[in-house]
């Protein structure tokens, strides 16, 4: 099939992008324009309006500072978060990372017992446990089996919420080395439909091709409700790069 | 007669330390001495007439403190400071117990701590500084430091506790800087840099600061700097830059827009002190750079300039720096210790399309992370072929080395331990 496109939505660029989440966008971006499919990025900050949402087929979001996600969960509040929930329930992919994976839950409990209401999209929810307990940080490596085949993601972990999932959604996988969603079930991110939430930074797709084509796969195949075959990409600098953390994280450093 | 024990030993124990080549001895001494008494630093500046300075921020402390230092020393004064590894309360109670003498006087008209963003409330809890320079606040090190908002919350927080007659220098252009200014009782003066604004990003991400400090409303920029930087107002509850700013000085020593925020800094404190211009001048004409701030070496007869690069804000603004020198030859090297930061997401925000538009550039990259960095460089469209990636230091700047031109300069851009790993081979010295 010719002339392919996507449009990808990437919410809040200046607000929601603390860990280097430009990487995402990147990967994403350049992984379709080497096939010669065309990629547009769609920024849609504060005042965005829902319609702007309805046109996009692919949507990423990063995280952020307390102070930017107060900022973005009142501007969600105008009709894009029941635009955007009706999206993600009519398969629309995603990635949310971080803030924005705590977001599609059902409610956050801040370090101070104050409960913030998520988007509750997702069944999980997330809960501080107070500014005395260590946030959850480090390399991480998981294992998955979404892609029909074992594979091991990396990334970089920086959170002090805690997150649990519900029985409506299912881990991106299980942690090898590092936290993961609460430090104590072994599970990191979430899965439902074709959204995926992870608390995975490092910039998560750079490094895990794979998974960056299985989002693009996804997109593609709601858009064009067939499955499109992605041609193979030359993968050997990614392969590096994620070798270097699995050996680092073996080795115990 | 127990401060008097402790300056005694500790001086010994630096020497031990230095002689037998365990380090410098800039941070021991005054671990043990706060061990032994947790009021040492308060005990040793109690009767002082020193007067202290304080240079707190992300990018800039050790370039700044050194540029003061270096003309007050020009003045005649004589002055004392901490070493850039040593920025936390015990570097800062050594740098004090080396400079008292058994009579706990201190030998100095002046001293200058570079404190760390972390530690600065707690310095304030055991020093009381005549002076604060408040450079700038980016994100860094997020893994290790936290947000920029909380340490600009604690910031404010200590700067409430401070006599009414304190001195801030601070820097107008950063809009969270200059609201410490507006909410603190003390005594402001401004710095900032008055230069041809650049323009925006498409996608303006990863700004740290650009709402409004006090309302949260998005900032107004007639001119962007870099990062959050530049001339800024907030639309909604009014809160505008500072106007009275000073924004040149006679002489820049060291390229870059980020280093001529530091000098304006540095003079207008220096000006403040009383320090007359014709000697302000004639000091930044003779200011040489500190170790692995732009510092010079000649290796094997080629010219080489090694500039740190820790965060997004320091890494883009040494990018500008060399792309105004025309720079064709650059060695760039990232490692993710714990004096680096474990995360090194922080590249995927740094512009490195900008240094493709280089006419000719030849690019080696090295360290723990080079793949990172390799791939950093791969989605920012760069022709693979001309890139030289090493995981290991000694091959790459060998390479990077022979492959620079005789009449050239190789610019090494690196992180802070990658820096001193870098400089340890080029000099066959160790610094810390």
């Amino acid at each position: 099939m010719n002339n392919l496109s996507l449009t990808i939505g990437w919410l809040y660029p200046d607000l929601m992008s603390t860990y280097g989440d430009n990487g995402n966008i990147l990967s994403l971006q350049k992984r379709l324009e080497w096939r010669k499919i065309n990629a547009t990025i769609s920024p849609l900050s504060i005042g965005s309006k829902p319609q702007d949402l309805l046109s996009c087929d692919l949507i990423f979001m990063g995280g952020a500072q307390d102070k930017q996600q107060t900022i973005v969960s009142n501007d969600f509040k105008n009709g894009k978060a029941e635009t955007l929930s009706e999206m993600i329930e009519n398969n629309i992919t995603g990635l949310y990372i971080c803030g924005a994976y705590q977001f599609l839950g059902k409610y956050y409990k801040e370090a101070d017992g104050t409960i913030i209401d998520g988007m509750g999209i997702l069944d999980l929810y997330t809960e501080n446990p107070g500014t005395k307990t260590p946030r959850l940080i480090g390399n991480v490596a998981l294992q998955t089996t979404i892609f029909q085949k074992e594979l091991i993601i990396v990334g970089f972990e920086n959170h002090g919420g805690r997150t649990y999932l519900g029985e409506k959604v299912h881990a991106l996988g299980n942690v090898i080395k590092g936290y993961g969603n609460n430090g104590k079930d072994g599970t990191e991110g979430a899965m439902y439909k074709n959204t995926i939430g992870s608390y995975m930074h490092g910039p998560l797709l750079p490094k895990n091709p794979q998974l960056t084509d299985y989002l693009l796969g996804k997109a593609l195949e709601t858009k064009y409700k067939e499955k499109i075959e992605l041609s193979s990409l030359d993968d050997s600098i990614e392969e590096r790069a994620h070798e270097v953390i699995v050996r680092k994280l073996r080795s115990g450093v | 007669m127990k401060n008097r024990i402790l300056i005694h030993q500790g001086k010994l124990l630096s020497r031990v330390i230095k002689s037998a080549n365990l380090g410098n001895g800039s941070t021991w001494p005054g671990h043990l001495a706060l061990q032994f008494n947790k009021n040492f630093i308060k005990d040793i500046l109690k009767n002082s007439k020193t007067i202290v300075i304080f240079v707190i921020g992300t990018n800039g402390k050790t370039t700044t403190t050194s540029l003061i230092a270096h003309i007050l020393q020009q003045a005649g004064k004589k002055v004392i400071q901490n070493s850039s590894g040593a920025n936390l309360l015990n570097g800062i109670a050594s740098t004090l117990l080396l400079n008292t003498s058994e009579s706990e006087q201190i030998a100095a008209d002046y001293i200058i701590f570079e404190i760390d963003e972390s530690t600065f409330p707690l310095a304030c809890q055991e020093i009381t500084p005549d002076v604060i320079i408040m450079l700038n606040l980016f994100r860094d090190q997020l893994d290790r430091y936290g947000e920029i908002n909380t340490i600009a919350l604690k910031w404010q927080e200590a700067l409430a506790a401070l006599p009414k007659d304190t001195q801030l220098i601070l820097n107008a252009d950063d809009p969270q800087i200059a609201y410490l200014g507006k909410k603190s009782p003390l005594n402001e003066l401004y710095f900032g840099v008055d230069e041809k604004g650049r323009k925006t990003p498409l996608i303006d991400h990863a700004s740290d600061s650009t709402y409004c400090p006090n309302c949260g409303e998005k900032l107004k920029y007639t001119k962007k700097y870099y990062s959050h930087l530049g001339v800024w107002s907030c639309p909604s509850c009014q809160l505008v830059r500072p106007t009275h700013v000073k924004t040149s000085s006679f002489f820049y020593p060291l390229d870059g827009m980020y280093n001529r925020y530091n000098t304006n800094a540095a003079t207008l404190l220096c000006s403040s002190l009383g320090v007359p211009d014709e000697i302000v001048k004639n000091s930044l004409g003779s200011f040489k750079p500190v170790f692995g701030r732009q510092e010079k070496i000649t290796f094997e007869g080629k010219n080489i300039e090694i500039i740190l690069a820790k965060n997004p804000a320091g890494m883009d603004q040494s990018i500008e720096a060399i792309m105004e020198k025309n720079a064709s030859n650059l060695l760039l090297l990232l490692n993710d210790r714990i004096a680096d930061g474990h995360d090194v997401s922080w590249i995927w925000d740094i512009d490195i399309e900008n240094l493709l538009t280089l006419p000719k550039i030849t690019l080696s990259l090295s360290g723990d992370r080079a793949y990172d960095l390799a791939l950093r460089f791969k989605y920012a469209e760069a022709d693979l072929s001309t890139l030289t990636i090493s995981d290991d230091l000694v091959t790459a700047i060998k390479g990077a080395v022979l492959a620079t031109p005789q009449n050239e300069t190789l610019y090494i851009l690196a992180t802070y331990t990658a820096m001193l790993d870098a400089r340890k081979i080029l000099t066959g010295k160790k610094i810390l």
